[in-house]
């Protein structure tokens, strides 16, 4: 694997040389909230965060996408394909959980099978410099909870630690290798010791949340009286799914306006009372609580029964930002101690 | 204070008085309290009142009431049971209930309000932003102070300044109506100012108006949870959600957002007590109170209507008088 250390103060320079490769994007201080914009000089660059407010899947599968246009004409109908030609994207300071999490969603939308060319071409035309979490302060993050590592590489290109005055660079794909040359030609020296580093702040993550320990019992509990206690005070307003690198539910329409109409893909939430309702009115999910079921199935269970994998990072957004402190660590210990 | 509000509670629930106690407790994240559902005598314990609790727990009696009797739908009259509601209620949450009652939401002996006294809670959003926005690893409040442990070290913080701008304006701390009352009586915040800011944006050019409107609007994400916690909010299937006919689009368009905001701040003409809870929820910060309070306003100056203050009163919209103050609005709006 290709190294290099990079001076702090060469940050500026570094920017500016990827900002000439593609559109650099990194989180940024605006109003009170960290969120992932466009950048062009370093200086913009929030100096610290814990993690962006909106997480970065959003550059991959969009709040809200136009997947085809239509219109009618004398001929018929005339469709046309909205995928203007994907520019190319560089993901600047990502933490290690969001960046874990575009595996996560790799493996729904980029399937043998089923392959959403929406997703993947804009997955293949980006490139994820990831900001390892080497001091992680947040009491809501719990990365290691899932075997994941705030200093982890997993759906990173480039995977940067802040060790102080310098930087040490890992280029993990050969995609994060083609910009190698941006990042001067500073090897770093066999003495540094990043694996002390990265013990260290292994240490500082809660581990405690048995998030995958519990697909088990959630085999069994389909109908348990913790899903009403759960809802109670659920405000159904999907912060938590909106914010969450990892949700990824969707709502197709069509906006039709005389002869021209659009087909849309917007984001969807299992917390919104629309959540599955069908034609008819029927809604096989009609209570919080069974939305709430949903939620915890689909990340806990489902996701595994499908995949393999938990579908959550431990990133604690949706611990930091639900108005009426629902947090998903105290439901998974709750399910787990059933 | 916290341990008279628990015995109470206990006795409530242990005498079968009520079926459950809507109130506060600790919650998991630093300097925040979560509404809790106590039924359990034992879990009375759990409940706290201070300064963090921040919703207004109306939203929640109205929701174990209406559950209640959907799940009865299909029993016979005789058999229908009825659940009631015990709540710690400030003095905003009480007018919630009063509206709610005046709107036959429930009877009154569906509901014991437990009522406390109130001197504001806490915005976090100033909370955040008198740390610069960075991390909160841990806090406590004693006294008028709050103490904030961040990455950079502790701070000392003074409570008032972190107060709601609703609570600093309130006019009705106190319960309206209350069952049983816990604490002294609060002192009253400084209500004189309560309509400035409006005042002063009503001043404004129109256009500088809907700027400012339309730029809070482009913050907003549609999450609805200003509507969704909000007491006075309570229709079964809010016409944002209606498909037949759908009556705002889902969409990423700016004026559907508008929309959306619109009706429901005209819903809230004479019906919001400024509680302050949809602002406190939004995700986005959207400055939803100058609206609302523009409407609080007009109810007061046309209809000498403030909502839920008096049980007797019939809410603003439910009543016609020959002789209403400044009715050409009507026909000249
Ligand atoms: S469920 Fe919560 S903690 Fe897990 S990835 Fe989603 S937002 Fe992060
Ligand atoms: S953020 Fe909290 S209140 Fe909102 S939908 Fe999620 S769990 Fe419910
Ligand atoms: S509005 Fe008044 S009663 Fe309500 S929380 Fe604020 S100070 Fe208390
Ligand atoms: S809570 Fe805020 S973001 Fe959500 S719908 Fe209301 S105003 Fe919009």
């Amino acid at each position: 694997m290709k190294k290099r250390l990079l001076k702090k103060s060469g940050i500026a320079e570094l920017v500016a040389k990827l900002a000439k490769r593609a559109g650099v994007f990194a989180p940024v201080d605006n109003e009170g909230n960290t969120l992932f914009q466009k950048v062009i000089d370093a200086n913009s660059i929030a100096k610290q965060y814990v993690n962006s407010k909106d997480a970065p899947k959003g550059f991959f599968f969009p709040h809200s996408e136009t997947l085809m246009r239509y219109k009618r004409t004398d001929k018929g109908m005339e469709l046309e394909d909205d995928q203007v030609a994907q520019t190319k994207r560089i993901l600047f300071g990502v933490r290690p959980c969001d960046a874990r999490s575009f595996e996560l969603l790799d493996l729904l939308f980029n399937q043998e099978k089923y392959s959403d060319t929406y997703f993947v071409s804009k997955r293949e035309n980006t490139t994820v410099i990831v900001n390892a979490c080497v001091e992680p302060i947040s009491k809501n993050c719990f990365c290691t909870s899932l075997g994941l590592s705030p200093t982890g590489s997993a759906g990173a290109d480039i995977l940067m630690l802040d060790l102080g005055e310098e930087i040490f660079v890992e280029f993990i794909t050969p995609k994060g290798e083609a910009l190698l040359d941006c990042f001067g030609d500073m090897e770093p020296s066999a003495t540094i010791d990043v694996q002390a580093v990265r013990e260290r702040a292994a240490t500082l993550v809660d581990a405690s949340v048995p998030c995958r320990e519990i697909k088990t019992t959630l085999d069994n509990i389909y109908e348990h009286p913790l899903w009403e206690s759960i809802a109670q005070k659920c405000l159904a307003c999907g912060t938590c799914t909106y914010l969450c690198p990892t949700c990824h539910c969707f709502d197709i329409s069509d906006e039709v306006k005389g002869d021209d109409g659009a087909r849309i893909r917007n984001w969807d939430s299992c917390m919104f009372p629309l959540f599955t309702k069908e034609t008819s009115g029927h809604n096989p999910r009609s209570t919080q609580k069974a939305r709430w079921r949903q939620r915890t199935m689909h990340k806990f269970k489902y996701f595994v029964d499908n995949f393999n994998e938990v579908l959550c990072v431990g990133c604690g957004r949706c611990v930091a930002y639900c108005p009426v402190n629902i947090d998903i660590r105290e439901v998974v210990k709750s399910v787990a101690k059933i | 204070m916290e341990s008279i509000l628990r015995k109470t509670a206990k006795e409530l629930l242990e005498g079968k008085k009520v079926d459950v106690v809507v109130g506060y407790t600790q919650g998991s994240v630093p300097l925040t309290m979560s509404p809790v559902f106590i039924t359990n005598p034992d879990d009375a314990e759990r409940l706290v009142f201070n300064a963090l609790c921040s919703q207004n727990l109306a939203k929640y009696v109205h929701d174990v009431i209406s559950q209640n009797r959907a799940a009865q739908k299909r029993l016979k009259p005789e058999e229908r049971k009825k659940k009631v509601v015990g709540v710690v209620a400030r003095g905003c949450t009480t007018r919630s209930l009063v509206l709610n009652l005046q709107e036959k939401q429930y009877t009154r002996d569906e509901i014991f309000i437990i009522g406390v006294p109130c001197a504001g809670y806490v915005d976090q959003k100033k909370l955040s932003a008198a740390v610069g926005g960075t991390e909160i690893l841990d806090g406590s409040l004693t006294g008028g102070k709050v103490t904030v442990k961040t990455p950079a070290g502790e701070k000392s913080l003074v409570l008032a300044e972190l107060l709601a701008d609703n609570c600093l304006v309130c006019a009705y701390n106190n319960p309206i109506i209350s069952d049983i009352t816990i604490g002294e009586p609060a002192k009253p915040m400084n209500s004189a100012n309560e309509f400035k800011k409006v005042e002063d944006f009503a001043a404004l050019p129109l256009e500088e108006r809907w700027s400012y409107f339309a730029k809070e609007m482009e913050k907003c994400i549609r999450c609805c949870a200003c509507r969704n916690i909000c007491p006075s909010c309570y229709c079964p299937e809010c016409f944002a959600e209606q498909s037949m006919p759908q009556w705002v689009g889902v969409g990423a368009d700016a004026t559907d957002t508008q929309v959306f905001q619109l009706m429901r701040l005209f819903h809230m003409a004479g019906r919001c007590v400024d509680c302050g809870s949809c602002v406190s929820v939004c995700p986005m910060g959207v400055d939803l109170r100058m609206f609302l309070k523009k409407l609080d306003k007009d109810a007061l100056d046309l209809f000498d209507a403030r909502t839920g203050i008096n049980e007797k009163d019939l809410p603003a919209f439910s009543v016609f008088k020959e002789r209403e103050k400044n009715e050409e609005f009507l026909f000249e709006p």
